[in-house]
């Protein structure tokens, strides 16, 4: 099977596009001319061949493979260490290793929670900064996607700054209601994490949705008015259903983000001791690293990322079935 | 036909992996550092030796070595501290094979770097050497009977006190841990916090000072002993000054380095090298402050712990340990070197002719004119003996300060002790991974 043939072969390929782009005609014109073309598309594609090869496959299989060794030592472990092919050794540590589980647990629950209330967040301010009445579509798009534009780490250094168990502004602003917010105790430390995500990310899957609200022709819109449907109605049952690719396409991005928490709790765990040194898979993976396991690191790496490939598959394949 | 998003054949998997270890594999030959170090001399121009380090000040001391020498160059990069990053980025380059032949490494962190084979057996080179040094450094770099480096500096524990304080409230400078605790009380009524919080190696000082070693090794296994009746002992009086309320702010938060600027902090009991510290967190309250040693555990004793101190090592895989020995032990003995550590990181050195540095006899104005450094050496001599550095300290120590976090911060049922047990458990578990069963 060529790559040409697979977007016009099912009619569902070409529905599921972003609405308003043309489908079909351009690539039906490839499939005439497959040897001169194609020799002419690999020197176009080579660069990025290269450089996905050499820096995202060729390190994915170096994990993999460093994976299937177990150190050795000797009992003191006072002569340099050796590496003996055992395949399945560290897999059944990590998969024994309980501060391990815990985090992929902590993380599972973070996304099944914070992923819909980021989106919810995200696709009510793209509506609302699509609808027709919105004022200052300008300013509330950049202010809204600004935190975006800061790096992950000072933001969390200024959260944790507001987070500040002695001195937190929050907590000060609390004051006359006799209210006292333990943001990074052990209830509610996660959601702190969760609230720190939220208000970086949520701004960038905005625009992503409002950009596929940008592409909904103006005929599909117009019609629905003429046939008395309110800006309400509109919205959910015209605008929503059609940006849904968009959403679907975010809704991966975060799931695929929340498997990879780092920055985050990572920065807020110097102010808190319940963000412990393994508190996600990656703190996990990098803390292993640290003990100079890089095996073991690699095992827990390679169970992540099979872990979120799994998960994205699921969800593909809950939505797509939905939808047909 | 149904058709998946995301479906790869195996088929295309195996060989893009084999792609892209072919690509890898004609990148790993363009380079042409071969054996990974940085000695290039073979007989013209001179040996060059890298080192990397992050205190302060030595690359005023390389600059010394490569004014003294012809036949041997220093190149200088600065790291991230070892336990920011420091130490991941050597393995990382040991495991690269693009290490220097130097690196700055601490004293806790030799065993478990000799354990993932990273440093360089260097005793026959070096032992000829040993009368330079002061003991406690010389044992830092030494595990078992072998040294894998040239030892820099050391961190004997003393007691910074608010001056000003202590006078206005009419207290004594404790000299025993209990009347540090009495001292605490009184401050307390007064709205005073008698101390920072002690996390991860600011802790295991006092644990060093109580003869309550956290490692020990019976019938050729490791041990962690940080349960001991003696750890007990010292954790108990921890968890009494907690339970009392006697802590303050976080040790290195902000609302920290503020409370020892403004008088609301009052002791930091603590490493010679916080006198760096202090200076530089706590510059308002210059003149306030003056150094005690340690108070013990009985009156009249005088036995401290040490925290920290570090050596410059040589690193795995070095070509030329000859040339890296001279630059590392130049570093710590040569005055104009050692000089300029002491002046810019504020460190005690490890050698016998760095510790008669004119330096260290001077009154510091921060202290009011205080001869600091007096006290800071007497204390080196007071240094308890019996404390032994052992593997997986980077999990011992992580763990330990986050449950230590939670300790201080009374999060639910969070105790010393119980950070005690968590961390050991955490530690036999990352060293078992690694091959090395930990005995009871």
């Amino acid at each position: 099977m060529t790559i040409s043939s697979i977007p016009t072969a099912d009619p569902r390929h070409a529905q599921r596009r972003v609405p308003g782009a043309p489908a079909g005609a351009p690539v039906r014109a490839d499939r005439r001319r497959p040897s001169r073309t194609a020799r002419y598309a690999l020197w176009f594609v080579a660069p990025f061949v290269v450089l996905f090869a050499g820096v995202y496959v060729a390190p994915i299989c170096y994990a993999v493979y460093q994976s299937l060794f177990r150190i050795e030592r000797d009992a003191l472990g006072l002569t340099p260490p050796t590496e003996v092919l055992d395949p399945l050794f560290n897999y059944s540590a990590a998969l024994q290793d309980s501060a391990f589980l815990a985090s992929l647990g902590r993380v599972l629950l973070f996304g099944v929670v914070q992923v819909p209330v980021m989106l919810g967040f995200a696709l009510a301010l793209a509506l609302l900064i699509d609808s027709a009445s919105a004022r200052g579509k300008g300013f509330f798009r950049l202010a809204s996607f600004a935190p975006y534009a800061v790096p992950t780490v000072v933001s969390a250094l200024m959260w944790s700054f507001l987070y500040s168990p002695t001195n937190s502004p929050l907590n000060q602003l609390l004051e006359p209601t006799g209210i006292t917010v333990d943001f990074l105790g052990t209830q509610l430390t996660l959601w702190s994490v969760a609230n720190v995500v939220t208000w970086g990310w949520t701004g960038y899957n905005m625009i992503i949705i409002y950009a596929a609200l940008q592409g909904i022709p103006g005929e599909v819109l117009e019609a629905a008015k003429l046939d008395g449907a309110s800006p309400w109605r509109i919205a959910w049952n015209v605008k929503v259903p059609l940006v849904r690719p968009a959403i679907l396409l975010t809704a991966v991005f975060s799931i695929i983000g929340s498997a990879q928490l780092y920055n985050e709790p990572f920065v807020l765990s110097s102010s808190t001791g319940t963000i412990g040194p393994q508190y996600t898979p990656l703190m996990a993976a990098q803390s292993s690293i640290t003990a100079a396991n890089y095996p073991y690191a690699a095992a827990q790496s390679v169970i992540l990322a099979v872990g979120v490939a799994a998960l994205s598959v699921v969800f593909f394949r809950l939505t797509s079935r939905r939808s047909s | 036909m149904k058709r998946s998003t995301v479906r790869v054949p195996a088929r295309a998997t195996g060989a893009a992996c084999v792609a892209a270890l072919a690509v890898a594999g004609l990148a790993a030959c363009g380079d042409p550092a071969d054996g990974g170090t940085s000695a290039e001399g073979d007989g013209d121009g001179p040996v060059e030796i890298e080192v990397w380090t992050w205190a302060q000040g030595y690359d005023k001391a390389a600059e010394a070595f490569n004014a003294a020498h012809d036949d041997v160059q220093v190149t200088f990069t600065e790291i991230e501290p070892g336990s920011k990053g420091g130490y991941d980025k050597i393995r990382n380059a040991i495991k690269a094979d693009s290490a220097p032949c130097l690196a700055q490494v601490g004293y806790e962190t030799m065993p478990s770097f000799v354990s993932e084979g990273n440093l360089l057996d260097v005793t026959d080179i070096a032992s000829p050497d040993a009368d330079a040094y002061a003991p406690a450094g010389w044992s830092g770099v030494t595990v078992g009977d072998r040294v894998y480096g040239a030892p820099q500096d050391q961190g004997p524990m003393v007691l910074f006190y608010n001056k000003d304080v202590f006078e206005k409230h009419d207290i004594e400078v404790p000299t025993t841990w209990d009347e540090y605790r009495a001292a605490g009380e009184k401050l307390k009524k007064a709205g005073i916090a008698l101390t920072g919080t002690y996390e991860d190696y600011d802790y295991t000082g006092f644990a060093w000072q109580a003869g309550a070693p956290w490692y020990s090794v019976a019938d050729g296994q490791w041990s962690i002993t940080n349960d001991s009746p003696e750890n007990q002992k010292v954790a108990d009086y921890w968890q009494g000054l907690i339970d009392d309320g006697l802590v303050g702010a976080g040790i290195w938060s902000d609302e920290w380095a503020a409370g020892l600027s403004d008088g609301s902090i009052a002791t930091i009991a603590g490493a010679s090298w916080f006198k760096g510290i202090l200076k530089d967190s706590a510059a308002a309250s210059a003149g306030q402050w003056a150094v005690a040693p340690l108070p013990t555990w009985e009156a009249g004793d005088e036995v401290t712990g040490n925290v920290g101190g570090s050596s410059i090592a040589v690193l795995a895989g070095c070509e030329n340990p000859e040339a890296a020995w001279e630059v590392a032990h130049f570093m710590a003995t040569d005055t104009t070197a050692a000089d300029a550590v002491i002046e810019a990181a504020g460190t005690l050195p490890a050698s016998v002719d760095g510790l008669t540095s004119e330096l260290l006899t001077q009154g510091d104005d921060y202290f009011g004119g205080q001869v600091v450094d007096e006290v800071i050496i007497e204390a080196s001599a007071d240094v308890a003996g019996d404390w032994q550095w052992g593997p997986g300290v980077s999990t011992l120590t992580s763990t330990f300060a986050a449950d230590m976090k939670k300790a201080y911060a009374k999060e639910g049922d969070a105790t010393i002790s119980g950070a005690l047990a968590s961390s050991k458990a955490a530690t036999a578990d990352a060293l078992a991974q690694q091959g090395i069963d930990v005995g009871e």
